[in-house]
C-alpha cells in the first residue's frame, strides 16, 4: 500500500501537527528553567519570573567572584570531582580490564554486587559511612597532631577523612566506580586479545603493553566512563553537604544552596549567575561524552 | 628447521594435544589443516609462546625453546584479526617491534621502508589501519612480522576475513613472498583448498593428533586414514560400507548393500575378511553405457559448473558424487550406470585405517 488517499493524508498531516505541537510544549516546560536561568544571570533587577532583562548585566557575576567567594567553590568544585573521575579512571580502568581478562567464579556475583552501591539510595549510607570516615579521621589526626603540631589542621584539610579534600574524594569515587567498572569491562570484553599478545610477540614488557598499546586502545571507553563519572559527581549535592563543613572547602552547589537559605535577602541575580557557573562544567561535559559514547556503546575499537 | 616431539597439552584434565611429532624444514611452507577443535591453531599458539607447553620438546634450529619466552624466539606470528593498532599509522605499526628495542628512529625508517617496498605499502606509510582495505591490512600485518627477519613466521588463519576472491588473490601472494622472503612458514587454516594450494608440507590434525603428514599429492594419493581421505580433495571421497570375501589369491571381492560388487587386487593380503569401506574419488567414478558398469542408481542432484559436472547419484543416506567431464545433458531422475577406477580404489578398515592405498 503505497498510495495514500488525500484524506488519509490530510488525517496524516494533521496527526504530525498534533505530535509536534505536544513535543513543542513539553521541550518549552523543560527549557524554560534554564532560560530563566540564563536571563536572569544578566539582569541588573532580575526576579521570580520570566522577563527579558531591562539592562544586559555582568553584575552578577562579578558579585559571584567579588562579595562571594565563588572562585573559591568553583575550584573546589572542580578539584574534588576531577580528583573523583581521576581516581575512578585510573581503578576502573586497571579493573575494569581484570574484570574482563579473569576467569574466576567470582567474576559474575562481584559485578552484580558491585551494581548494588549503585542502586542503594546514597543517603540510606551517610550514617555508617560517616560513622567510618570520622573513625578513619580522627585515627589520621592522632597520627598528624604529635608530629606537625600546630600544621596539622592545615595538613587534614588536604588528606582527611571528614572535611577534607582527600575523604570526599574518595567518597565521589565509591559512588560512581560501579557504572564506570562496568562500562570498562563491557569495552575490554569488546577488545581482542590479539592485540596484547601481538605486543607480546613483539617484545613489549607489561608497561610497555600498557602504555603504548592498552590505554590507546582504551581510551574511548575511559574517556566515557570518566565523563559518565565527573557529570554525575558533579551533581551530587548530600555527599558534599555532609562531609564538608568548613567554609574554605564548600563547594559550587553548597554555595548555591547556601545563598539561597538566607533569611534576609533573596538576590536572584546572584543566584541564577551562581546556577549558570554551575551549570557550565556538565553541559560542556556532555559535548565531549556524546563523540565518546556513540563509539563506546556501539561496539568497541574498529580497527 | 622446527622439530615438535611428543608434544602435549592439557586444559586441566583435559588433554587437547595428544602427543604430536612434526617436523618442518627450513624454507618449508607448512599448513596446520584440520577441522574446528582439531588443535591446529592451540599448537600454533604454542609454537608461539602464548600457549605453554606441558609436555614433549620445541626445538628451533636445535635449540630446545620449550621456555624461552615468546619475543626472544626469533618466531613472529600474522593474527587472524591481523591485531593491528588503530590508533598508530602503517609506519608506526610495522616499526613497533624496532620502537620498543629503542632501535635509533633513521634506522626504523631505514627498515620500514624497505619492508613497505617488498609489499607495496610505500604509499600507505602514513595511513591509520583503519583507512586501508582488507588487503593491504593483511600486507601490513605480513610487514610487522617480517621486520623482525624471523627465523619462523606463523600465520593463523589470516585469509578467513576476506572475501573469496581477495583470497584467491592473496593466496598467490603469500607464495610469491615465501618465495621471495625464503622464510619458513607454519600456517594454519581449516581450508583444504588453501592446504593444497600453498603448501609444501601439509599436517592434518585430528582431536590433537596429527592424522598424517606429507606433501599435498601424497595425501591426496595416499591417505593414510579415512579421516584424511575425506578431509582433503573437494567434493570430498565417496565411502562406502561393502563386505569383503576372499575367494582368489591375490584379490579381494567386495560387495556393497546398493549393488556394487568389484574385485580389487590384494596381493599381500592384507585386507581380512567382513567388514571393510571402499574410498573412491569422484572423478575415478566413470560413466558408462547404459547397463554396462559396476552399478547404476539414480541421480540425485546435477552441479553445472561448465567445464566440469557433478552428479550426486543415489540414496539420501548413502549419497555418491560423480565428476564427470563438460556440461552433461543428464537430469535428476535419470538413471546411470557407473564404473568404478580399481586402481584408484583405497579400502580402510572399521576403525578407519588404510588397508589398501589407491596404485597411481
Amino acid at each position: 500500500m503505497t498510495a495514500i488517499s488525500p484524506s488519509e493524508g490530510a488525517n496524516k498531516t494533521r496527526s504530525d501537527l498534533l505530535a509536534y505541537a505536544t513535543l513543542t510544549i513539553i521541550s518549552i516546560f523543560c527549557a524554560v528553567p534554564f532560560f530563566w536561568v540564563l536571563l536572569a544571570s544578566f539582569d541588573g533587577n532580575a526576579q521570580l519570573f520570566l522577563r527579558w532583562p531591562e539592562q544586559w548585566t555582568l553584575a552578577n557575576y562579578v558579585r559571584v567572584f567579588t562579595k562571594e567567594d565563588g572562585a573559591k567553590w568553583l575550584f573546589n568544585s572542580l578539584f574534588v570531582v576531577g580528583g573523583a573521575t581521576l581516581i575512578v579512571m585510573v581503578l576502573a580502568g586497571l579493573g575494569g580490564y581484570a574484570l574482563s581478562r579473569t576467569r574466576a567464579w567470582w567474576k559474575l556475583p562481584f559485578l552484580y554486587a558491585i551494581l548494588l552501591i549503585r542502586v542503594l539510595p546514597p543517603t540510606a549510607l551517610v550514617v555508617p559511612l560517616y560513622k567510618f570516615l570520622l573513625t578513619l579521621n580522627n585515627a589520621e589526626g592522632a597520627i598528624l597532631r604529635p608530629i606537625f603540631g600546630s600544621y596539622a589542621r592545615d595538613i587534614m584539610r588536604w588528606t582527611g577523612f571528614i572535611d577534607g579534600y582527600l575523604g570526599i574524594m574518595l567518597v565521589l569515587a565509591t559512588m560512581q566506580l560501579p557504572l564506570a567498572l562496568w562500562i570498562m569491562k563491557t569495552f575490554f570484553d569488546g577488545l581482542p586479545r590479539d592485540y596484547e599478545e601481538a605486543a607480546v610477540m613483539d617484545g613489549a614488557t607489561m608497561m610497555q603493553r600498557i602504555r603504548r598499546v592498552l590505554i590507546p586502545l582504551a581510551m574511548p571507553g575511559l574517556a566515557a566512563a570518566g565523563l559518565f563519572a565527573f557529570m554525575s559527581a558533579w551533581g551530587d549535592f548530600l555527599l558534599p553537604l555532609i562531609f564538608l563543613s568548613s567554609p574554605e572547602l564548600q563547594t559550587l552547589p553548597l554555595g548555591l544552596f547556601r545563598a539561597f537559605l538566607r533569611i534576609n535577602e533573596i538576590d536572584y541575580g546572584l543566584l541564577t549567575a551562581l546556577a549558570f557557573i554551575y551549570l557550565l562544567p556538565a553541559v560542556v561535559a556532555f559535548g565531549f561524552a556524546r563523540r565518546f559514547l556513540v563509539q563506546t556503546f556501539s561496539g568497541g575499537v574498529k580497527g | 628447521m622446527i622439530n615438535l616431539r611428543n608434544v602435549r597439552k592439557f586444559y586441566g584434565a583435559l588433554e587437547v594435544i595428544k602427543g604430536v611429532d612434526i617436523t618442518v624444514e627450513d624454507g618449508e611452507f607448512a599448513v596446520f589443516v584440520g577441522p574446528s577443535g582439531c588443535g591446529k591453531s592451540t599448537l600454533l599458539r604454542m609454537i608461539a609462546g602464548l600457549e605453554g607447553i606441558d609436555e614433549g620438546d620445541l626445538v628451533l634450529n636445535g635449540q630446545r625453546i620449550n621456555d624461552v619466552p615468546p619475543d626472544k624466539r626469533g618466531i613472529a606470528m600474522v593474527f587472524q584479526s591481523y591485531a593491528l593498532y588503530p590508533h598508530m599509522t602503517v609506519a608506526e605499526n610495522i616499526g613497533f617491534s624496532l620502537s620498543l628495542k629503542k632501535v635509533p628512529e633513521a634506522e626504523i625508517k631505514k627498515q620500514v621502508e624497505g619492508v613497505a617496498e617488498i609489499l607495496q605499502l610505500t604509499d600507505y606509510l602514513s595511513r591509520k589501519p583503519g583507512a586501508l582495505s582488507g588487503g593491504q591490512r593483511q600486507r601490513v600485518a605480513i610487514g610487522r612480522a617480517i621486520i623482525k627477519k624471523p627465523s619462523l613466521i606463523l600465520f593463523d588463519e589470516p585469509l578467513s576475513n576476506l572475501d573469496s576472491a581477495l583470497r584467491v588473490q592473496m593466496r598467490a601472494e603469500l607464495q610469491r613472498l615465501h618465495r621471495e622472503l625464503k622464510a619458513t612458514v607454519v600456517y594454519v587454516t581449516h581450508d583444504q583448498v588453501e592446504a593444497m594450494t600453498m603448501a609444501d608440507r601439509i599436517v592434518v590434525l585430528n582431536k590433537g593428533v596429527v592424522a598424517q603428514q606429507g606433501a599435498p599429492m601424497e595425501l591426496y594419493h595416499q591417505p593414510e586414514n579415512e579421516f584424511v581421505a575425506t578431509f582433503i580433495g573437494s567434493p570430498k571421497m565417496n565411502v562406502l560400507p561393502m563386505t569383503a570375501t576372499r575367494r582368489d589369491a591375490g584379490k579381494v571381492h567386495l560387495e556393497s548393500p546398493l549393488g556394487l560388487a568389484i574385485d580389487l587386487s590384494d596381493a599381500n593380503g592384507s585386507v581380512p575378511q567382513g567388514e571393510a569401506k571402499l574410498g573412491i574419488r569422484p572423478e575415478h567414478l566413470k560413466l558408462a553405457p547404459q547397463g554396462q558398469g559396476d552399478f547404476s542408481a539414480e541421480v540425485v542432484i546435477v552441479e553445472r559448473l561448465g567445464v566440469e559436472t557433478y552428479l550426486t547419484v543415489g540414496s539420501q543416506q548413502q549419497p555418491i558424487v560423480v565428476r564427470t567431464e563438460g556440461d552433461m545433458t543428464i537430469r535428476p531422475g535419470d538413471r546411470v550406470s557407473l564404473t568404478a577406477e580399481r586402481a584408484a580404489c583405497h579400502l580402510f578398515d572399521s576403525t578407519g585405517r588404510v588397508l589398501r592405498s589407491a596404485q597411481i
